[in-house]
Parts: structure tokens; sequence; C-alpha cells
């Protein structure tokens, strides 16, 4: 079944890259195959945690040993602004003995006795290698939890050898949209209502556009899965419209339910202020179609023009300091082509824009935005290579997620983290100043001219 | 009662019991004849604001909470770096005893110290037979190779020469002749401990180079090293060692205090252990060179040096980069010796350090207060990690200090918003934190009454260090030093994080 399901993911009609493929390509399936000996990302478990996790009223238990929920536990900075109970960490923690005789009777007692214990709205269960290697069913143990226990208990079938982490996501998808979108009716479903996909509230960022969505009577009927509540998940199918923001881990999901529920979607992102406004158009546009207010359009764009106003004189200010800098984005979630405007609007210079995990449509835009010089993007660029450029000066600074930073500080290079470890939102309008005042604070810290500096008795 | 013998509460909790709340509350009540709780919390509004701070800095006739020790505190802690060293003190026994106690709730070890008990009739009729007897009984108490002396206020409102005494002390052949009893003058009521600690170190290079024989300098290679009055010598001391070692300097250490404040328990009570070797104190005179870690712990010392035609170099701490930095380069030259690479592969680390953290410190503001060099020390170092000093207060800061200080500040585009304080308390310093607050608050341990009064949160870090342990034994000096004091930083700052949110209490930083 794991295995349809997973063919079916990597068939995805709803992304353009794997339309571009040939029928052989097709077959083969999206995920790259792993290099043994070469460093990887993460597993297909960490992909499905980590995209469902944001869920704060739920327990999240770990059906596998006890290192798998151990090492990943409360380590991104998805905040909520209710409860606390999705920073647990819950694991059935297999040992010698259970892998003899099997996991499923601990695994009910851990979904039984968390119930008891927290009264949580859900109990999420994730398979891991070893659960699924000693053929423990979790899907059968979760359906009789849930008939007895009168929880909803989730289970999320994505062990980690099954593949990459962007594939885990999409499971993660999968299980929200066969056990979790559909069961819940609001009762107050509205004709302004949204939701977004591929959104994990990092560092509060859900509240760079929360407040924007309200100026305009727009309510966001759940977020996937940032600052979410199992019940606005499980009552999304009544929205009239799904953006999707990060396209690689849920387009599938966003695909079922336009063909299930009749929700458009379209692909768009809150990173950089006209994406932002370009956003916010698509939405009020999408919400009009389906019978919204029609002057939700004009509103949209008198927000638009203000915020924009406000954006670009906010940002004018940091234009003498960063002018002529040259920054490298090494980036896999945050879009790099989305900030790419903002970092110009500054007058600083993009020398380089990796584009690994970005759709052909993606690459284009960066690629405009490059000026079309097509050295400036690529796919993955080695350490090696990174290091390089900022020794010859070819890069004042780079943008990227915690793994490369050392390549960058070992360089003596200022470096800003724009991956989930960070600390500020970088979403919408005000976000995008956030990022560049960082980036001021960053590349203009007095620390770099010392840390460049030679000990002082090598300088004669 | 609250109290039992089978659990038995410490005065942490007990006083927190029913019994004894209502005991305060009754006391309150009816014996204290208080102002009322509303006065005192207006009263208490009032000195928080910008014009109590106006007629704060205008006191003239008192000190409330003064950041600093007296002159033979700074003495006695010099007599205690010499080999076999006894530190005496002329005048009564109180001073004697909390310098003592001073010592030993910082060093967390023992601190010898004699005086010589004067009474009332020493100060009627002078002090010369309490000081005979004195040096009589501690010779052959307590057999001393040197006994190191000292005055308090008492000796020197009465004027008691001590040179003169101790001359006939040695005439009554209650001491040999030949033994060394080096002196200073100290009276508590002009300047600091780093005026007694300047003025003690300058008596037993005098006692040695001129008194005892006098001596006529063979320039030779070694460089002499005072550290200064440091409350961080055990471990800055061994981890100076450490470079001069790796660097191959000959050196000697004059005032060596690291074994006699950090010895080991090893089952023996030794009266005497450690401190530099009189030998070498005699021969330091032929010293190519004297480097003095703080300045202002050494300016009269230097001086007197400087006459015996020795260059001196005075340093402010070697804290940080730039001030290890100094140190090296400083002792590379004077000796001709090369800073071994192992040492630059250490300074590597301590920029390692400080670019993978300096996000989190850009931009904080900091108040110091302490002695002058380490508050020169540690602001260089601030400036380096992009913090921004504000207020920096020393109240034993010369004008010299302040001068230097402000061209510190000057030469950093961190150092814009810092005003330098001398002859100031911590007093003033509340003042200082409630009308412009910062975020960090450095200096020794009385600034914990600052972190409660004010809420400003707050590094232990200076002299004295009375309610945290051990921590003389990790060094401030030299880049491991500044690692530490880096970390210290950093732990403030991420705790001050952690308490202030629940929504970003994040795992990792």
């Amino acid at each position: 079944m794991l295995k349809n399901k997973i063919a079916e993911l990597m068939n995805e009609p709803g992304c353009a890259t794997n339309q571009a493929k040939s029928d052989a390509q097709r077959k083969k399936g999206c995920s790259k195959p792993l290099t043994p000996g070469a460093a990887a990302g993460g597993c297909c478990f960490d992909g499905a945690k980590i995209a469902l996790q944001p869920i704060t009223d739920v327990v999240h238990l770990v059906h596998g040993p006890i290192a798998c929920e151990g090492n990943s536990w409360d380590t991104r900075n998805s905040w909520s602004s209710g409860g606390d109970l999705y920073r647990l960490g819950f694991t059935t923690d297999l040992s010698n003995l259970d892998i003899v005789h099997g996991g499923e009777k601990k695994l009910y007692k851990a979904i039984k006795r968390s119930i008891a214990r927290y009264k949580p709205a859900a109990v999420f269960v994730y398979q891991t290698c070893v659960g699924a290697l000693i053929g423990d069913d979790v899907d059968a143990v979760c359906k009789a939890a849930t008939e007895r226990l009168g929880t909803p208990v989730i289970p999320v079938n994505a062990p980690g050898f099954v593949g990459s982490k962007n594939l885990g996501n999409r499971l993660g998808g999968e299980a929200l949209f066969e056990h979790v979108i559909g069961t819940v009716d609001p009762g107050d479903a509205g004709p302004t209502d949204i939701n977004i996909l591929g959104e994990y509230n990092v560092a509060g960022e859900l509240d760079q556009f929360r407040p924007l969505l309200a100026r305009l009577g727009i309510r966001l009927r759940a977020s996937i899965t940032g600052d979410a509540r199992f019940r606005d998940v499980a009552a999304c199918h009544t929205a009239r419209a799904n953006m999707v923001l990060c396209s690689q881990a849920l387009v599938t999901l966003a695909r079922k339910m336009k063909e299930t529920y009749g929700i458009p979607y379209f692909e768009g992102s809150f990173y950089g202020i006209s994406d932002t406004s370009d956003a916010l158009r698509n939405i009020a546009r999408m919400l009009v179609e389906k019978g919204a207010d029609p002057t939700l359009t004009d509103r949209a764009e008198a927000l638009i023009a203000e915020e924009e106003a406000k954006a670009w004189a906010a940002l004018a200010q940091f234009r003498p300091r960063l002018a002529g800098r040259k920054v490298l984005l090494y980036t896999g979630g945050v879009k790099s082509w989305s900030v790419i405007q903002a970092l110009q609007e500054v007058g600083m210079e993009v020398v380089g824009s990796s584009v690994r995990k970005a759709t052909e449509a993606d690459k284009a835009k960066a690629l405009e935005r490059l000026g079309g010089d097509e050295d400036k993007l690529a796919d993955a660029i080695t350490p090696r290579d990174m290091y390089a450029m900022f020794t010859d000066g070819k890069a004042d600074m780079m943008l990227s997620g915690g793994r490369s930073q050392f390549v960058a500080l070992k360089a003596r290079t200022p470096w800003l983290d724009i991956n989930q470890e960070r600390h500020h939102g970088y979403a919408c309008y005000d976000g995008m100043v956030e990022l560049v005042r960082q980036i001021d604070l960053a590349i203009n810290n007095p620390i770099w001219a010392q840390v460049r500096r030679p000990a002082p008795w090598e300088e004669a | 009662m609250p109290q039992s013998a089978d659990k038995v509460k410490d005065h942490i909790s007990l006083f927190q019991e029913p019994e004894y709340k209502e005991l305060f509350e009754n006391k309150k009540a009816n014996y204290e004849c208080r102002v009322s709780d509303e006065d005192v919390a207006k009263q208490i509004e009032y000195t928080k604001t910008w014009e109590y701070r106006e007629k704060n800095f205008a006191r003239k006739h008192a000190v409330i909470n003064p950041p600093r020790a007296c002159q033979p505190l700074g003495s006695v802690y010099a007599a205690a770096g010499f080999e076999g060293a006894m530190p005496y003190v002329h005048g009564s026994q109180g001073c004697a005893a909390y310098f003592r106690s001073h010592l030993s709730r910082h060093f967390k070890d023992a601190a010898l110290c004699v005086s010589d008990s004067m009474t009332e009739d020493g100060a009627v009729f002078g002090g010369l037979n309490n000081l005979v007897d004195g040096l009589q009984n501690c010779y052959a108490l307590y057999k001393p190779k040197m006994i190191v002396m000292s005055t308090t206020c008492m000796s020197e409102v009465i004027g008691d020469d001590l040179s003169a005494f101790i001359a006939t002390a040695k005439e009554k052949e209650v001491i040999p002749a030949d033994f060394p009893v080096p002196f200073a003058h100290t009276p508590s009521f002009v300047g600091s401990h780093l005026n007694g600690y300047d003025l003690m170190i300058k008596g037993v290079f005098s006692y040695f180079w001129d008194r005892e024989a006098q001596l006529t300098p063979v320039k030779g290679e070694t460089i002499n090293i005072i550290p200064g009055f440091d409350g961080y010598a055990p471990a800055n001391n061994r981890e100076i060692e450490r470079y001069l070692g790796m660097m191959g300097v000959d050196y000697t250490l004059i005032c060596d205090v690291k074994d006699t404040f950090d010895s080991p328990t090893d089952g023996h009570y030794k009266m005497y252990y450690g401190g530099t070797k009189l030998d070498d104190v005699r021969a330091s005179i032929n010293a190519k060179a004297t480097v003095s870690l703080q300045e202002f712990s050494t300016e009269k010392t230097l001086e007197y040096v400087a006459t015996k035609g020795q260059e001196t170099v005075a340093l402010n701490s070697p804290m940080g980069l730039t001030g290890t930095d100094a140190f090296l380069m400083t002792v590379s030259k004077l000796s001709g010796k090369a800073i071994p690479e192992e040492l630059e592969v250490e300074r590597g680390r301590l920029v390692d350090a400080i670019a993978d953290s300096a996000a989190w410190l850009h931009g904080k503001r900091v108040s110091v207060f302490g002695d002058p060099d380490f508050v020169y020390g540690l602001t260089g170092f601030l400036l380096e990690l992009g913090m921004e000093p504000v207020h920096l207060l020393a109240s034993n800061g010369n004008s010299d200090w302040e001068a230097k200080m402000k061209e510190l500040l000057a030469s950093s585009p961190f150092g814009g918003s810092g005003q330098v304080f001398i002859n100031k308390d911590l007093w003033h310093m509340r003042s200082l934190l409630f009308t412009e607050p910062v975020d960090l608050l450095i200096g020794s341990s009385y600034g914990k009454y600052l972190e409660k009064d004010t809420g400003t949160p707050f590094i232990r870090l200076g002299f004295p260090i009375f309610d945290r342990h051990h921590h003389h034994r990790f060094p401030t000096f030299g880049y491991q030093g500044a690692l530490r004091i880096l970390v210290e930083i950093l732990d403030r700052v991420f705790e001050v994080a952690d308490n202030a949110s629940d929504i970003s209490f994040d795992l990792t930083r």
C-alpha cells in the first residue's frame, strides 16, 4: 500500500517539473538517488514529522527507538499562539524485546496513556524504520485506538528508509488528506475562508500576514501546519481557496483538495514585497471568483499600495549602508527569487542564488531578476567553491540555512540564518524590512573587520 | 512549630513559614513606627527619576555602597605573593581580621595576616611597643622568612614612623638584624586597595634592592611580570605563565599569589605555600624590563623600577583579543622571542567563537563597574564583541584613567554611548541604571543588589566575588579568559531570552 502511495506521489500532475519529464523518467520518480558515503539530508520520517509537528494541540507520538524522537525533539522554531503540547516529545522507545515480540501493544498503551494524561485533540503516530521492519501495523493500531478511545489517532506512515525528507513532507500531507481533512464541519464556513499550505510559522511569521488578511476581512481557516489546531485542519475542506507556500512539500495535497472539495489553489510566496502583493491579489481574485464581495479586489489593491509604499520607504534608509554589497543566496525552503528584488532595491548585488529545490518556474523568475545571467544560478554549490567565493571577494555575505553557515564563518564572512532555526520572521512587508535590517546588522557589524584582521604580529 | 528535629528547615525556607510571616507583620505593624507603604513606594519611585539622579550626582558628603576596598587590603594581598611572607598590619586588629575574611571569602582559601593589636594606650603613647612586641611574637610563633608590614588608619593618624620603629626593633634584637621587613605606609583614608598594592610591591623591591644591600643592576635577559591586584590571579597567573613558557621567555612573576590563594587539599596544612622566591626578587633588579599587567595597580612601583635603568611597560589587563595581543607582542618585542604558532591557533579559536556568536551580542548595552584596569580591559573586549558599553564606573579611577577610557571609547563605533565615571559609587550606578536602562550589568558580587533593585541582568566579574564559588579558578586574561568571559555573557543573554517569552523558548539558539 505504501509502495502504491509513493508511486502516486512521484507522479504529481500538479508539478511542472514532473509534467516536463518523459514517461520513462517519470516512472523513476522525482527523488534524487542518495549517494552512499556522501552527506545527505534528513529522512522520510523527519520530513513527515516536520510537516505535521507544528499542529499545536495534538500529541506527536513516534513509534520507534529512542533517538528518532530524541534527536529531532523541538529543534524547529515553529511557534504557537496557544498551547505547548506539540513541543513535548513522545515516543514508544522500542528496545530489544519489543523488536522480538512486536511493538503494537506498547504503541497502543502509549496512545492510551498520552490521551488519558494530556487530553489532546488527536494523536499523530509516526512510523519509523524499526517499526516498519518488524512489521508493526501502525494503521491498524491507530484505527483500533480511534474506535476504542474516542480520540482521533492518525497514522503517519513514513518510515525513514522509504525515501527523502521531501517525500516525507508529502506523505505527511497524505496523512492529513486521508485521515484528518473533512472529518469536522466547522458550522461557520464563510465566503472569505482560505487555507495556507506549506507554512510552518517559523519565528512567528504567521503573525506577519494574518493581520494583513484580517484587514481585508479574510479568515485564515487553517495554516497547514504552522500554529494549526487539529479542528481547524479537520475543517479546512470548507475553505474557498488554498495558497501553497512551499509547493515542494504540499502541492499534492492542494491538488487533491481541488479534486475532492473543489478548492482552487495557487502557488505563491510571502517572501518579498511584490510577491506578497501578488499573493494578496491572487487570494482576493480567487475569493471573488468563488462568490466573495467583489469590492475585495479594490480593498486589496488599496492595502497593497499602502503597505508597499511603507515598506519601500522603510527599505530606503538601508540603501546607503548596503548599496554595492554582494550577497550569495544559498537557500532551501525560502524561495531565493522572492528576496532578490528586495535586495536589489537597496542596491545590493546578488552574486549567486541556489535553485536546488526550485521549480522550473522559480528558476525562470530568478533568472529574470538576475538579468538573465545563468552563471549566477547554481544547483548545489560545493563547500569548496563556496569558500572560494568568499575568499576571492566575490561575495560579502551569505544567506543560508544553518548547515552551510560554517563555510561562511570560517571564511570570515558574515552569514545570516534564513532557515528554520532563525529567530526573526521575514514574511510579508514588515518581514522583508526585518530581513534587510538583519542583513545590515550582520554585514555592517564592525566585528568582521576584527575577525578578518590577521594576528597583529603577522601584519608587519 | 515550623522547625523540628526531623526536618530542619534552612533559613531560605524557614522564614517563609506562616509563624514567621505573622511575626514579621506584627513587628512591622506595632513596633517599627513606619511611614506607610504607599509613602515608601512613592519615594522609591521618585528615586528612579532623572531629577533624583541629578541630586544624587550632586552628593558630596556621603558614599553609598562603595565598590572599592582600602589600601592595607591591597598591601596584605601583595604581601601574600612572596615566599614565606607573613603580612603584618601595624594598627588595630579589627582591620587585619577584615582583610583576612575579605580575601578568604573571595578565594575560598586561608589568608594569613597578623596585627600588633594596638589599643588605647598605643594610640596615646605611640605604637612602638606594640610593634616591637608584635615583631618578636610573629617571628617566634610563625617563623616566616619575611614580615611584610603595612599600616592602618589608626597608626597613620598618630603618625608612627615604620622605618624608625623597625630599626629600633632590630636594635633591641627581637628579630635578627638581617631579617627582611619591607614596609609601606598605607592609610585607609587615602586611595584604594590598588594604591596599597602598588606601595607594598615598591616597598618589597626597595627593601631588597636598596635597604638590605645597595644592589647595582647588571642587565640580564629576564623580564619581570607584575600581575597587579587581581581577583582571578590563581588562574590568570597560570595562564600568563603558560604563554611565557610556550614562547620560551625567561621571566620572574613578581607577587605571585597563584598558590597562596589556591593551595591543594592534600592532608597537610602549609602555612606558607607558593609565592615569588626572595632570591628571585633580589635578582629581579637585573631584569631587562618590567611589565605591569595593570597600570593603575603599579604607578609608583614602575616609577621606582625605572630609576634602576629598566624598561617598563604598563598594560591595562590583557583581556580580549586586543588586550592579549598587546601582551604577547610586548613580551615578544622585549624578549626577542617569536609568538608560537599554537598561540595563533588559540587566538583563531577565540576569533571563531566571536564570529559564531556576534549576532547575539551586537548592540547590547552594558554597564560595568570595578577596578580601573579591569574596567578598561573588559570595555575593550566588549567593544570587540560589538556590544555597547554605556556606564563605566571605577570609583578608584583617576583622571589619567578617565582620559584613557574616553580615548578607548572614541576608537570604536560601539563606544559612542559610553560614559566614564570616577569617584562614584554603586548608589550612583543605581540612578544610572534606572534613568538609562541597559541590557547587562557587569561587576563584583555587590552588583547583585543592583540586579534585584533595577532588574538589570547581572554578570559577576571582578573583585570581590563572595556569593559564587571558584570563579577565580578560571582565567579572565588571555584568549582562554576571553572565551570564559564570552561564554558568561552569552549564557546570561540566552537566559534572559529564555525567561522573556514562552513562545520563543527555543531549543536551538
